[in-house]
């Protein structure tokens, strides 16, 4: 029983930070219409950039939550001004395979400056784990529960409720339209990427110490991402939150149970499962007549 | 007749010239050193992914991050043959590639019911399930330190030198990239671009998307498999990770830097940038992040890639003469179409049409009398919303029936259900006496039932005769790849198709612009392009949803002209749904008005626009009083 609850515990904390990268997946395609297949590339970044502060600059952890979604927004900005503004006009094709190659190059970008194969990185929170019963739980596993779900939360606060997210939320349903009431396409855009690379960025920063840095990191997570993503629908940031925690409990799951191989594969079963059977997701908020 | 040799002579060159072109690069590399020769063999077979990966990449527009998992299929299987079953070279090559093509074919299966992004995920899904289960599969594929390859073995001899590993690679290649040149070239490849551009529009002629697909997946994926299954001998070694997720992503820049629109961009691409890391040898480092660069600079400043580039240079080097003939092409262009345009015959429709098309449509299963479209007690809700309630409209054959009503009558659902885009609540639609309710739309055109769009779905890549050739039927994957061949030494029925086609551009005015391509021409001649490839077939009867919407008075005059004679001539019934009351009542013969989603009077149209009810249903209470 107490191993069944160390498991769960375990599972929330990679889900939850699954959940992270989904949200900020799902709040670029919701607003712009573009998947991001560079998102693992700007968690990997997120990680790396939070190595550099804790380790390079040693600096207190704080700090790390703090400057890197800045840090990585402001670089998720800057790709949708010189690369993907100028492509608004492509067609999906055109868009996605320039968001995989960005990726690529982001993680490219990541191993050419530090050459090697993996960077570690000290434990945000030392300090004794808590004993309860034959549970044992790290201060680490708590805290990357409850920061990321709390930073889940408020993302999906600030895109339902905030006036930020009722102009991504109006550009997200009629383009045309929410230019008409006076919302800026160009503006909105640039937001939309900002929040979803600050929520990538956020999502590196709890992902660093528990999963390393490395290449491997961006392909993960944005397997991972997309799965939690799709899980809930792709357009619901609640369903993307919901199957971030749905995928990492899988993943930890089968691992204990199954095998480490079935680990790996869990996520591809689940994103099949779910596109066959499910394509518009567990937790479908119901959608309307898309004509 | 000599006009018909020359023609062939033609249409073979066209589609042997790839693979005459890597015949010459493999002589050509046979003066190099044996570093070089090593290295075109590399890319010879780069060359193979490229070309493969132009049709179901740059044609079908499928993202596939599988690439990589094909090609270790083909290697895989084709080594293991070889080393448990002492198969020679040219047999583990064909279960390489057979092996490739089953792998596209299970992959295809699911996937193809996705597109872009799910799509692209779904291929990513079997990129690396395909590499864990190699890893995982260690007494047949040896796990991750993978599997010693032994030099190819042709005709009991054992091919060890880098020269004739560079002619075995060669040849072999160019064999492979004759089929594939020959399905892009002809109607296969066609209707692939013209799925990819406007699936809905493909449906309605007979091209289905799930047929198509899958096949693009087997041809490439066996190609690709063919390719990996060829390189595998010179790696010496082969191991999972050399066919990674990261492989196969560069594999996708291949059709992306090469240029997506012919297969000479694959060709150049799998070429070039295999050879790129041995051109760059002291950049290796940076290989990866140039490659990125590369990809994201063509989609941003040059999506005709490489090819477009070298035709760009190649016409300013032949000079100024050339390059202002192209500039002035347009305004050529716009004259002729003027000319074409007020010279429409409509009297020569019939002669031109018959001669062309001889056979009648088969109708065996009609029953005699029967109506030429029959819609009985028609439904359809959408949740609260019901579009159309119990409908059922009779058209009589021969006759130009209109259907008119204000917007979100319910006019389209019903052509939707009738055409059978979309599923019925209930209802039954009839087709002189057939029950066509349960026909797939795909093969709607072989009944003789053609239709058109409100919103124009032609194909705006293709010419403007290749949108009527699609007109034409015959759209089966298998059909249109024996077309295909058929069209690559210009013999089956490939004249008559020609004929038929010119015939039908002809009548609606198009002749002149018969090579333009669709997207270039005003909306007016598109609306005559979607005409010309409704009516090639000779289909019994059209549906023509709102076919002059959006263009200008007099251009809707000369339509209705056309639209006419065409019944007149070829006896074509036509169901005609517009907003402009105009148009029908000179046009039509009998008119049906709908309103919030029932029938509110149907008969003469001149009696049906002075009745109480639809004069309310357009100009509200007041007015019918």
């Amino acid at each position: 029983m107490s191993e069944f609850v160390m498991v769960v515990i375990g599972g929330l904390a990679f889900g939850a930070i699954y959940a992270l990268a989904a949200i900020g997946i799902v709040v670029i395609h919701k607003a712009t219409k573009t998947v991001n297949f560079a998102h693992g590339g700007f968690v990997l970044f997120g990680a790396f950039a939070a190595y550099l502060v804790v380790v390079k600059l040693q600096w207190t952890y704080w700090a790390a939550y703090v400057i890197v979604p800045l840090l990585i927004g402001g670089i998720a900005t800057v790709i949708e001004l010189t690369i993907l503004r100028p492509l608004r006009k492509a067609d999906l094709f055109t868009v996605i395979t320039a968001t995989i190659f960005i990726g690529i190059g982001l993680s490219e970008i990541y191993r050419l400056s530090y050459n090697t194969e993996i960077l570690a990185m000290p434990n945000p929170i030392p300090g004794r784990p808590f004993l309860i019963g034959d549970v044992i739980l790290t201060r680490e596993q708590i805290w990357v529960v409850a920061g990321a779900m709390i930073s889940c939360l408020i993302g999906v606060l600030v895109f339902s409720h905030a006036s930020m997210g009722r102009s991504m939320r109006a550009m997200a349903s009629n383009v045309r339209g929410a230019t008409l009431c006076g919302y800026s396409v160009n503006r909105v855009y640039a937001l939309a990427w900002f929040v979803g690379g600050a929520l990538a960025g956020l999502a590196g920063v709890f992902a660093g110490p528990s999963k390393g840095v490395s290449p491997e990191l961006a392909v993960s997570m944005i397997t991972a991402g997309f799965v939690a993503a799709v899980i809930g629908g792709f357009d619901s940031l609640r369903g993307a939150l919901l199957g971030g925690l749905l995928l990492g409990l899988a993943e930890t799951f089968a691992a204990a149970y199954v095998s480490s191989a079935m680990k790996n594969a869990v996520s591809f079963l689940l994103l099949f499962v779910v596109l066959l059977w499910r394509p518009e997701g567990l937790f479908s908020e119901g959608k309307g007549r898309d004509v | 007749m000599s006009e018909r040799v020359s023609e062939r002579g033609v249409a073979m060159r066209r589609v042997i010239m790839p693979s005459v072109t890597v015949l010459l690069l493999t002589l050509a590399g046979t003066t190099l050193s044996n570093y070089w020769q090593y290295v075109f063999t590399i890319s010879i077979g780069a060359m193979v992914s490229g070309a493969a990966l132009i049709m179901l990449v740059g044609y079908a527009r499928c993202i596939t991050i599988a690439s990589g998992a094909m090609m270790a299929i083909g290697a895989y299987a084709s080594a293991i043959v070889v080393l448990r079953f002492g198969f020679s070279f040219p047999w583990a090559l064909l279960v390489g590639t057979l092996f490739g093509a089953l792998a596209g074919y299970v992959l295809a299966v699911p996937a193809v019911r996705f597109r872009s992004h799910n799509l692209a995920m779904v291929t990513l899904v079997f990129q690396a399930v395909t590499i864990i289960l190699l890893r995982e599969a260690k007494t047949l594929t040896g796990g991750a330190e993978g599997l010693n390859i032994p030099p190819p073995v042709l005709f009991g001899t054992v091919i060890t030198s880098d020269l004739g590993n560079l002619l075995l690679a060669g040849v072999a290649a160019a064999a492979v990239i004759l089929p594939i040149t020959v399905l892009l070239y002809g109607p296969f490849g066609k209707n692939l671009r013209a799925l990819a551009a406007n699936e809905v529009g493909a449906r309605a002629y007979g091209i289905s998307p799930r047929d198509y697909l899958i096949a693009a997946f087997v041809v490439s994926s066996a190609a690709i498999a063919f390719a990996g299954a060829l390189s595998a001998p010179r790696f010496r070694i082969i191991d999972p990770d050399s066919y990674g997720v990261l492989a196969a992503i560069f594999m996708l820049a291949y059709p992306i830097i090469g240029g997506m629109n012919s297969i000479w961009g694959g060709l150049l691409g799998g070429g070039v940038l295999r050879i790129l890391p041995e051109v760059l040898r002291p950049l290796a480092d940076y290989l990866e992040l140039i490659f990125c660069a590369l990809v994201v600079i063509t989609v941003m400043y040059f999506p005709g890639g490489l090819v477009e580039l070298v035709g760009k240079a190649s016409r300013r080097l032949r000079g100024k003469g050339a390059a202002a003939g192209d500039e002035s092409l347009p305004d050529s262009v716009e004259a002729a179409a003027a000319a074409a345009v007020a010279t429409v015959n409509a009297g020569g429709v019939r002669e031109a049409m018959m001669r062309a098309m001889p056979a009648a449509r088969n109708t065996t299963t009609d029953v005699a009398d029967a109506p030429a479209l029959r819609i009985d007690g028609m439904s359809k809700s959408y949740g609260a919303l019901q579009a159309v309630k119990n409908v059922s409209i009779e058209v009589a054959t021969g006759r130009l029936h209109g259907l008119m009503g204000p917007n979100g009558a319910g006019k389209t659902t019903l052509f939707n259900m009738a055409t059978g885009f979309t599923p019925a609540d209930s209802g039954t639609v009839w087709s002189f006496g057939r029950d066509i309710g349960s026909v797939p739309v795909e093969q709607r055109l072989g009944l003789g039932i053609a239709r058109t769009f409100q919103h124009v779905a032609i194909f705006p890549s293709l010419s403007c005769f290749d949108n009527t050739l699609i007109g034409l039927g015959r759209n089966g994957v298998g059909a249109s790849m024996r077309r295909s061949l058929d069209a690559a030494h210009a013999g089956g029925s490939v004249a008559e198709e020609r004929d038929a086609v010119m015939a039908a551009l002809d009548a609606v005015g198009l002749k002149a612009l018969a090579q333009q391509p669709a997207g270039s021409l005003s909306l007016g001649n598109q609306r005559r392009l979607e005409i010309a490839r409704a009516i090639v077939s000779r289909p019994r009867i059209i549906l023509l949803d709102e076919p002059v919407s959006g263009v200008g008075a007099d251009e809707a005059g000369r339509l209705r002209e056309l639209l006419l004679a065409i019944n007149r001539e070829l006896g074509v019934t036509m169901l005609v749904i517009e907003h402009n009351i105009g148009f029908l009542l000179s046009l039509c013969e009998r008119l049906t008005v709908m309103s919030y989603g029932e029938i509110i009077a149907e008969g003469a149209p001149d009696e049906v626009v002075a009745t109480q009810h639809v004069r309310s249903a357009y100009f509200g209470d007041k007015a019918a009083v």
